[in-house]
């Protein structure tokens, strides 16, 4: 995919300041990957083990507070 | 400022999960790893689901939540007795995974380029880069100045143009990759 990297200006992100401009073009590249790997992980959404497990300490907790009351 | 506990269970919960899928990202970034990232993410929700009342009702719960799941990595990783990288080296194996699991080769390139960074300009980058914090956040997550952040993330960039090739060379086998990959960085 070496045409990713010709395509500069469309999707350069936000550079901080010090970043030399001879290196704006990888950069943009190279952001745009980092979002692009994270992103994908990110869509994967919630497995079901943590819903399971928010679900049981949400449980566990209310079973307390009712003892806790009493 | 709201009392403490204040934050109504509900509230916490609901926050939580809608933190976890940006939360789970991070965790696979640090770990390199699903299967160890998914680990990593359960003890942060216990950790966090225990000291919920730690958290101060209006804070940034993401960048809590972030905090605890990498002092838990860190901490995980001293108890192995692995060393936390604070240079160039080590080439970990835990990129080698199977090639299909993550996509065009492109991508799996640029993993394998993230994961041969210093741990510490990796989460900086991922975390200003791709979680969307601030340097001020991201420095507060890794317990260490602003200015340390901007250059962990300006030598992550770096490093990362000089694994991944400008040119995008490196879109041949991973073997053969590698190898170039390899004399580079060592090179310069």
């Amino acid at each position: 995919m070496s045409e990713d990297n010709r395509k500069k200006d469309e999707m350069t992100p936000t550079q901080s300041p010090e970043v030399r401009p001879g290196a704006v073009q990888p950069n943009a590249s190279i952001s745009r990957k980092l979002r692009e790997f994270y992103d994908a992980v990110q869509d994967e959404g919630i497995p079901d083990r943590f819903l399971e497990l928010l679900e049981r300490l949400d449980q566990a907790e209310k079973n307390a507070k009712a003892v806790e009351v009493k | 400022m709201s009392k403490e506990g204040e934050i109504d269970d509900r509230g916490f919960k609901r926050d939580l999960l809608a933190s976890l899928p940006n939360l789970r990202a991070f965790a696979v970034s640090l770990t390199g790893r699903h299967d160890k990232a998914d680990d990593l993410v359960q003890d942060t929700i216990m950790k966090a689901w225990a000291n919920q009342t730690s958290f101060t009702a209006g804070t940034n719960m993401r960048a809590w939540l972030f905090t605890i799941l990498r002092n838990e990595f860190y901490s995980q990783m001293r108890k192995r007795g692995r060393e936390v990288q604070d240079s160039d080296g080590l080439f970990s194996e835990r990129f080698s995974v199977h090639p299909e699991q993550y996509g065009r080769l492109d991508m799996q390139d640029f993993r394998k380029a993230l994961d041969k960074l210093p741990d510490d300009q990796r989460e900086a980058i991922v975390l200003v880069g791709a979680a969307g914090f601030a340097y001020e956040e991201a420095a507060a997550i890794c317990g260490c100045a602003v200015g340390t952040i901007k250059s962990r993330v300006s030598r992550a960039r770096t490093r990362l143009q000089e694994l991944l090739g400008v040119s995008g060379e490196s879109d041949y086998g991973p073997d053969a990759g590698d190898a170039a990959i390899t004399a580079r960085a060592f090179g310069s």
